[in-house]
């Protein structure tokens, strides 16, 4: 059973991307994404229970912090759902003992591998399955340890997943970027330095209108990779995701080999651009040779019909101004230079007060200054008390020593207050509710904040946008002109003087108030000139 | 999509000062821009975008300014000097960008520019005044720009040159005041698209900002991405019923839930802006293009042809619209567009009941009102209150409903009121007028219904939403719509609404929910809590999104000039943008545990997880469980859980009500063995 082959015949089955159209539940073969936690997320291929897997009695299973969960109990279920642990026996499956367990019959499709345990490469050899066809697989039993939850694969999620091979762009600069070069449904997108895929995946999405037939334009996005592993890995990876036919991988060094494929043009609208030196492949993206205009033979790889949009993704002002220098020179126009600045927040509530539980986050210190003076007061007056039980047993008290009373009796008065707090709380957990004694549930006890994450990214890297009008020759001119002859032109629109705005006005006046009235003057003028006219030949 | 410009299409005309301009490019007609000049709109109907012309001057032969394309190697020519200057470059720069550098005419003078190009003003001309720093008085300004020719040119050099303090001038203020003086009179233009990005700065920076509530384009980026707003799959057209005039709703077509595909949500309170992004991404905002050429000359004909109807039957046009049906309310600058293009192309009309809506790649608004505000869509020439509107995808594409027809369709009188019956010879015995209202309302039934009940089938891709109202209210009925997994984005100009959005879904609300804490909920299905209708405590059902999280951006811009890169001094405040994202999630049944797999680790080590404490009744695997191995299960695990629940207790304040939950879940756990 060769697993890491299988994930490429399963997606052949599946027509869509699972990025571009999940489907309503989770299949067989599918990328899957398991969320842990808000940000821990994890890729997986599911694959059919199928016999023992990797020594795993229930087939194919991904390992957490939050329990063991068998591929088998994520397969078939609708996206968003809440998966729980399974007992697995993850103990012995080194060992080549042979353990009595409870089995039964299950039906199984050919097996996927997953890309997220770091199995062990071993081979299962516990041949407790003769036959493939009837293996068994071990019924699973759910566990108190955890769950996930399992989401459908989109380029947010897939970003903060991935496995890194490079820096990667993540979703504000990505979401920003594709905004602005105008990648839409259609469109044929150049991105050289493909790296990890986050923004290759990001892309696609955006220009997806469908997967191309013979012949047919459909958006497209041609990607370049110098490197070669990561290419190669890319490449898989795009055939898992079945992205293969929407995404045109090609490995090369862009400085020197440019953006044709196979000599002809893609044809693309929009370039991203992140490579260490963009202006060293600026050249290639131009209308035409810019060393010699006249070169009827080189081939520009832009759509000779449209604007181009460009982005670069430089993270040092010294490649920029590279960058911005090259493009001026190179005919580019409108270039304009951004940072962006993401923040996350999280909330929560802020739990400040004396009488609060003695949880974890609360802040047990008086809450407002009414609580601080009750407080005061309350270790003065317990301070006197004592002093006056004292004096009573011992005069010969000093000055020194009422101080030190006074600590005693706050740390005294601490104490109690603590133990109060417990013996309210027992109850309260113990009862119907998790209900302090205050009578506000634990959840909406205290003040809602927003605070930005402990660690933010001040700087990603600079985002140089421009833009590069067609070509417009003398001809184009010229056929255009005759197009769009110069007539008498009368109205004028935009910027009218005032008289133009005034006369406007009083034409629309007229026409509201009196639309009747106007149409009856109109018809007297009217009648007023056929009479004029006819006048003098009625008379003879 | 935008290649050439099109007569009657939209565009952004952007001025030397920064702004820009939005008008329709009708034909034949002059286009003014002010002091910058003014131009016949023919001279740049058929051209490309995102060329930059400057308006020439008169010439004694005609009666209008002609265009000259300003190649971009002029645009950028001081930057280029300045660049080989600095890098002490003595040959000059290529001809043509030395050339183009600000200078005036030949044999002027004066002259800005030295032969090797560089910018540093010198003048043989002698200082008049001393005691005004530009000796150029108003009048002479006026003058010299009434005859001013080389667009605006001249006046620049001769300001410049006539500046008797310009030697004083550091090569910085020096760029600065060129700068400030080449905005004031260089007459130049640039035509840009209306795109969503493009649109959405101009509305946000010159028009009015708070119409589209202040959204950024950060802000579409993230919400675009994050809603996971893309191309939803090939059109899907549901077949025509051809129900006759005398059949009832019992020949509408009935929604076939598993045909719909690739549906958003969408609350959208920003006029129209927030569909526009999501149309444009979905690939439904502009006009499918088939070889620009060809569009262009049909279109051009077609321009011929109106043209000379236009000027007689414009009055005429309009009459024949209202008579159709609800009189077109307020389509402030617009009609024009609707009215020239209406006569296109005559749709093939089906029955009464034929839905013209895709199942697929479409978008669902719900709004407040009784019609939807959309209004900036008529910038890409939709409207969507016109009754014959020409062919635009958004019509096949574009579903609105009001929460009233979601929530109480029963109450909603289109929705409710049975469409009427006529049979055909009753039906020609009838007034034109009166047959067409019957066939409005037919139409009007089919429509309601088909969009009610579609949305309320559910299973949507994703939700979208950029709204004044409450997002707890908005989430509360459109939760239970969507799909397993699909994302959520909401955006908010302020922090407030959505962070107490997102502390319905904090952990120990979710903790408390799932531990059977809540009374009300105990002996409610999974579907009946999807439905959720909410209380004080819980206002939405916290098992229900997963993944929360509150995020902003902000674009921060540079000046990127030689030796001068710098982020700009001032930028656009006011609301910093907020975006909400969570995924739909479908808990699982019963109750969940997560005490982490403790078997080593000290107790308190694992409290950093979400606690969520309770026995499964069932497990969801497809694998059916036989009845006595769940009970089995169930046993042994309360068995395992019991001890456990006393340090579990004490140490994670989030489990501290495992014990006392024990005997809700009991009994449910009972109901749920008994039904398998």
């Amino acid at each position: 059973m060769d697993d890491t082959m299988a994930p490429a015949t399963c997606s052949q089955a599946l027509k869509i991307s699972p990025f571009l159209e999940p489907g309503k539940a989770t299949k067989v073969g599918s990328l899957a994404i398991l969320q842990l936690s808000r940000d821990n997320l994890q890729p997986v291929y599911l694959q059919a229970p199928a016999g023992k897997h990797d020594g795993y009695a229930e087939g194919a299973v991904v390992n957490t912090r939050y329990g063991s969960f068998p591929h088998s109990t994520m397969i078939g279920v609708p996206w968003g759902s809440q998966i729980r642990a399974s007992k697995v026996d993850t103990g012995s499956r080194g060992r080549n003992n042979k353990r009595k367990r409870n089995k039964s019959d299950d039906d199984r499709n050919e097996g996927s591998a997953t890309v997220t345990e770091e199995k062990t490469e071993q081979e299962s050899t516990t041949a407790e399955v003769n036959d493939d066809s009837s293996a068994a697989t071990k019924k699973v039993v759910a566990d108190v340890s955890g769950f996930i939850h399992i989401l459908p694969p989109t380029p947010e999620v897939w970003t903060s997943s991935l496995p890194h091979r490079t820096q990667v762009v993540y979703t504000p600069d990505y979401s920003y970027v594709l905004h602005r070069i105008r990648a839409r449904p259609g469109s044929v997108l150049i991105e050289a330095g493909a790296g990890s895929g986050s923004f290759t995946h990001a892309s696609v999405r955006a220009v997806y209108n469908g997967y191309p037939t013979e012949g047919e334009r459909k958006g497209k996005v041609y990607s370049f990779e110098f490197h070669e592993q990561r290419f190669h890995k890319m490449n898989k990876e795009l055939k898992e995701h079945n992205l293969d036919s929407l995404v045109h991988l090609t490995h090369r060094d862009v400085y020197n080999g440019g953006f044709l494929i196979n000599g002809k043009s893609p044809e693309a609208e929009a370039i991203f651009l992140d490579l260490p030196a963009p202006w060293e492949a600026l050249h290639h993206l131009s209308r035409r040779n810019p060393k010699n205009p006249e070169d009827k033979d080189w081939v520009s790889p832009l759509n000779p019909k449209k604007s181009a949009h460009i982005c670069t993704f430089s993270p040092c002002i010294e490649q920029v101004t590279k960058t911005v220098s090259a493009m001026r020179r190179l005919g580019w126009v409108d270039i304009d230079m951004v940072e962006i600045a993401n923040r996350k927040y999280h909330t929560s509530r802020e739990r400040v007060g004396l009488n609060l539980s003695m949880d974890r986050g609360v802040n047990n210190s008086a809450r407002d200054v009414d609580e601080a003076l009750s407080r005061l007061t309350d270790i003065e007056t317990r301070f006197r008390e004592h002093a006056a039980k004292s004096k009573e047993s011992d005069d010969e008290m000093d000055g020194d020593e009422d101080d030190g009373l006074i600590k005693r009796c706050e740390k005294k008065e601490q104490k109690g207050r603590k133990k109060k707090v417990k013996t309210d709380h027992k109850p309260a957990s113990a009862g119907s509710v998790e209900t302090p004694a205050s009578g506000v549930p634990l959840w909406m006890e205290g003040r809602l904040i927003t605070r930005g994450e402990p660690e933010i990214k001040t700087h990603t890297s600079y985002l140089v946008f421009a833009t590069l009008p067609r070509e417009w020759t003398d001809e184009d001119e010229a056929t255009a002109a005759a197009r769009h002859p110069v007539t008498g032109e009368q109205k004028v629109i935009g910027v009218v003087d005032k008289a133009a705005r005034k006369q406007e006005r009083r034409e629309q006046l007229q026409k509201a108030t009196g639309n009747r009235k106007a149409r009856r003057m109109e018809r007297a003028a009217e009648l007023a000139v056929t009479a004029e006219e006819g006048a003098p030949g009625v008379v003879p | 999509m935008h290649s050439l410009i099109r007569p009657n299409a939209w565009v952004g005309l952007k001025l030397p000062s920064g702004s820009t301009k939005v008008i329709q490019i009708i034909p034949d007609t002059t286009i003014s821009l002010g002091k910058y000049g003014a131009f016949p709109a023919n001279l740049v109907l058929g051209r490309p975008y995102h060329l930059t012309f400057e308006v020439l001057d008169k010439t004694l032969e005609e009666t209008f300014s002609r265009l000259r394309i300003v190649p971009a190697s002029e645009l950028h020519a001081e930057a280029i000097a300045e660049e080989d200057e600095a890098e002490g470059n003595a040959t000059p720069a290529t001809g043509s960008a030395n050339d183009a550098v600000l200078t005036a005419t030949e044999g002027e003078e004066f002259s800005l520019v030295d032969e090797k190009g560089n910018v540093v003003a010198r003048s043989g001309r002698e200082v008049i005044d001393d005691s005004a720093i530009q000796t150029l008085t108003q009048e002479e300004i006026e003058e010299l720009k009434r005859e001013g020719n080389n667009a605006g040119k001249d006046v620049i050099a001769k300001l410049m040159l006539s500046h008797t303090a310009l030697d004083q001038k550091t090569t910085f203020s020096l760029a600065k005041y060129k700068l400030l003086k080449t905005k004031k009179y260089i007459r130049r233009f640039q035509v840009v698209p209306i795109d969503v990005a493009g649109f959405a700065q101009w509305q946000l920076e010159e028009k009015d900002a708070s119409k589209i509530m202040d959204m950024r384009a950060e802000m579409f980026g993230l919400v675009g991405c994050w809603g996971n707003v893309h191309y939803g799959g090939e059109d899907s057209m549901i077949n025509d019923p051809h129900s006759r005039s005398d059949q009832c709703e019992k020949t509408c077509v009935p929604v076939q839930p598993d045909e719909l595909k690739g549906r958003w949500l969408v609350v959208d309170d920003t006029c129209g802006m927030l569909v526009a992004a999501m149309a444009e991404r979905m690939g439904v905002l502009y006009p499918k293009e088939g070889d620009d050429e060809e569009a262009a000359t049909a279109e051009q004909q077609e321009v011929k042809t109106e043209a000379s109807t236009q000027n007689g039957s414009a009055q005429q046009n309009g009459d024949v619209e209202m008579a159709d049906a609800v009189p077109e309310t307020t389509v402030p600058e617009r009609p024009k567009t609707m009215a020239t293009n209406k006569k296109q192309k005559v749709r093939p009309k089906g029955s009464d009941f034929a839905i013209p809506f895709s199942q697929t790649n479409t978008l669902t608004v719900i709004h407040s009102t009784s019609q939807p505000n959309l209004s900036l869509l008529n910038y890409w020439n939709f409207d969507i209150t016109a009754p014959n509107h020409p062919p635009h995808p958004l019509l096949n594409h574009l579903l609105n409903l009001t929460w009233l027809q979601l929530l109480k369709p029963e109450l909603d009188t289109s929705y409710s009121t049975p469409p009427p019956t006529a049979s055909a010879e009753e039906l020609a015995s009838w007034k034109p007028s009166r047959r067409g209202n019957f066939h409005r309302k037919r139409r009007r039934f089919a429509r309601t219904r088909y969009i009610v009940d579609s949305t309320r089938a559910g299973n949507f891709s994703g939700l979208v939403c950029a709204s004044s109202m409450d997002p707890i209210s908005i989430l509360k009925h459109t939760l239970p719509l969507l799909a397993g997994g699909a994302p959520v984005a909401i955006y908010s100009p302020s922090i407030e609404p959505l962070a107490a959005l997102a502390d319905c879904f904090s952990v120990p609300r979710r903790t408390a929910w799932t531990s059977g804490n809540v009374p009300e909920t105990v002996d409610k299905s999974l579907e009946e809590l999807e439905r959720w209708e909410g209380n004080e405590q819980f206002p939405l059902n916290p098992t229900l999104l997963q993944g929360v999280s509150i995020q902003t951006s902000r674009a921060r811009r540079w000046q990127v000039l030689p030796m001068r890169t710098h982020p700009l001094m001032t930028e656009r405040g006011g609301a910093d943008g907020y975006v909400f994202t969570a995924w739909r999630a479908k808990p699982a049944e019963g109750r969940v545990e997560a005490r982490g797999k403790f078997k080593k680790i000290q107790p308190s080590k694992k409290a950093g997880k979400t606690e969520e404490a309770g026995t499964p009744a069932e497990t969801p695997t497809p694998a059916a469980v036989e009845d006595d191995d769940a009970a089995m299960a169930a046993k042994r695990k309360r068995a395992d859980t019991v001890p456990a629940l006393d340090t579990e207790g004490a140490s994670a304040p989030e489990n501290a009500a495992t014990d006392d939950v024990a005997s809700p879940t009991k009994k449910r756990k009972v109901d749920g063995g008994a039904e398998v």
